[in-house]
């Protein structure tokens, strides 16, 4: 049973196709990284996840739970942390924690929160401070925690490190990891590419409302072209002659800048004749490739 | 249904100081009003003041009049001035709209993340509007008795129990009419403002209408569509029974209200 699936959702606002014929199935125990610029339909996704927005077409389900039919069995495993924490701001930390813990439906243990709270530098004393007095850092924090809680069993993140501090970013990452190894699911959105390509197992690339790339983070990297430096005991003449895929950045009688897609072999066959001295070749990124499907979307 | 429960819970907490605010001042308002009114009595002031009503006010209050410019009267003044029932009626909106609130803040994504079915969000609110409209009430007719104790010159004849009763009755009706009114707006509403504002401004139009229609005949024909129609004081006071068809009436608006935000609710996309 998926944690999430997703098939031919549609939602339109008037004319405005903001999720259109959307297909995805998130796997048991992975960390699902869900990409796109803004407006992409990523959080309206995730909302109809939630059953906060009706589609017009479609099915969506959660565990096995029709997200629209059996909503509230949908909803009874899910940690949730919108991207914005609205919270009335009279309320302190703990009231928050308590009522939200209540309101799941399922016991919160008490040592968890404790090590929820610990790993995540939030003290007690701040908890009983009133939300008003909070910073946008603390306010996140306060809501990964009542997110990660009831140690549910799929948590949906949007924009999880969206106002968190570097080491606060790490500690959560580190999180991220355990309840993964604990075979708990994440499908998180995010704008943060580095992000994405450490922690997640996939991704899936939204834009325009449809889903325009579903992968693994290791396929997808190997989708980027890598840059590879090559540099040469004597100076060459030779204008560089390179195989399909190879595209010349530079080319100097002592080195060339190449950007290869695909495997390095023939670019080494045509260069195995030169007095080559060393090659530097740079690690493939993910954001290369992500940043290509937002180009192309923006053109 | 323990969810719910815990909502309302909440709600009522941090709605605590309003109420008890609101409703300690409204309860100090018939203190007020009472202590005049024994000051009034006790001086031979009430002939004075009833040859001092304007004729438009005679023909506004009716064969009432002499029965308002008494003791009683201004004793129960405290259950119909227009500060009141704009208090109350201001209050029950405020707390019919609070879904729109939560929605407007985002404090509703969270709620309903859980799992939480939208009909008790309904069921909640209408729960906290009743309550803490009642407790207002109780709170005005306990600083009206308490207030007679108090400041009533010896002698002089109280408004009786079932007046009093009748007048709490009738305008904690009218105040949930509006609050139904303002939950079925609020339920569609991503805005508090918008809500409270739509549901302020029918209430002056109707409340106008009403007041028009007392004094100029030919709005008589379309003044049944105000609610403040079915809630007439001075009919109370000069000793008619509350008519069972006002509450009928202001009852029906507010379940209609409740109905419609039930529906609303669960049809409508949230977002912020």
């Amino acid at each position: 049973m998926a944690p999430i699936s997703i098939r031919g959702l549609t939602k339109r606002y008037g004319d405005v196709r903001a999720v259109n014929n959307l297909s995805l199935e998130v796997i048991q125990g992975e960390i699902l990284g869900f990409l796109g610029l803004n407006g992409a339909g990523k959080t309206t996704t995730i909302r109809i996840l939630l059953d906060l927005l009706r589609p017009n077409s479609g099915n969506v389900s959660i565990l096995g739970h029709d997200c629209q039919v059996d909503g509230l069995r949908a909803r009874l495993n899910i940690g949730y942390l919108p991207g914005e924490l609205g919270i009335y701001s009279d309320l302190t930390g703990r009231e928050v924690l308590d009522l939200l813990a209540k309101l799941s439906n399922k016991a919160v243990a008490k040592a968890w929160r404790t090590e929820l709270q610990e790993r995540l530098e939030f003290p007690e004393s701040d908890l009983r401070r009133p939300l008003r007095q909070y910073s946008t850092g603390m306010k996140r924090k306060l809501g990964l925690i009542q997110a990660f809680q009831s140690d549910p069993l799929l948590l949906i993140l949007d924009e999880p490190t969206e106002g968190l501090d570097p080491l606060m970013q790490e500690s959560f990452y580190k999180l991220l990891v355990d309840v993964k190894q604990r075979g708990r699911t994440v499908f998180m959105s995010s704008h943060v590419l580095s992000e994405v390509d450490r922690v997640c197992d996939r991704i899936a690339l939204i834009r325009k409302g449809e889903l325009v790339l579903l992968s693994t983070v290791e396929v997808t990297r190997k989708l980027a072209a890598r840059h590879v430096r090559v540099l040469f005991a004597e100076d060459v003449s030779i204008a560089p002659v390179l195989p399909p895929g190879s595209e010349v950045i530079e080319a100097g009688p002592r080195s060339w800048n190449l950007k290869i897609e695909g495997p390095l072999g023939p670019m080494l066959r045509t260069i195995a004749t030169l007095p080559v001295r060393d090659i530097e070749i740079a690690e493939a990124k993910l954001e290369d490739v992500i940043l290509k499907y937002y180009r192309d979307g923006i053109q | 249904m323990r969810s719910a429960a815990l909502l309302l819970a909440y709600s009522l907490k941090r709605v605590r100081a309003l109420t008890i605010t609101t409703g300690l001042l409204l309860a100090a308002l018939q203190l007020v009003l009472i202590f005049v009114a024994g000051s009034i009595q006790s001086s031979g002031g009430f002939d004075q003041l009833s040859a001092l009503l304007p004729p438009f006010a005679r023909q506004l209050l009716g064969p009432s009049a002499a029965t308002f410019m008494s003791f009683s009267g201004i004793v129960c003044l405290g259950y119909f001035d227009l500060a009141v029932m704009i208090a109350l009626i201001a209050l029950a909106v405020t707390l019919a709209t609070t879904p729109a609130s939560e929605v407007e803040i985002g404090f509703m994504d969270l709620i309903l993340a859980r799992p939480l079915a939208r009909h008790w969000i309904i069921t909640r609110t209408i729960v906290l509007t009743a309550l803490v409209s009642a407790a207002l009430l109780a709170l005005m007719v306990g600083g009206t008795w308490a207030g007679l104790q108090m400041f009533a010159p010896a002698g002089v004849p109280w408004p009786s129990a079932r007046l009093v009763n009748s007048l709490a009755i009738n305008v904690g009706m009218l105040t949930l009419c509006w609050g139904g009114v303002a939950m079925a707006i609020g339920a569609a509403s991503s805005r508090r403002s918008v809500a409270g504002g739509a549901t302020g401004l029918l209430a002056l139009a109707t409340y106008l209408l009403d007041y028009v229609a007392r004094l100029w005949q030919p709005a008589e024909k379309v003044a049944w569509l105000s609610p403040f129609r079915y809630y007439n004081p001075f009919d109370l006071i000069i000793g008619n029974p509350l008519p069972i068809k006002n509450l009928v009436v202001l009852g029906a608006i507010a379940v209609a209200g409740f109905a419609a935000a039930y529906v609303l609710f669960a049809r409508r996309d949230i977002s912020h």
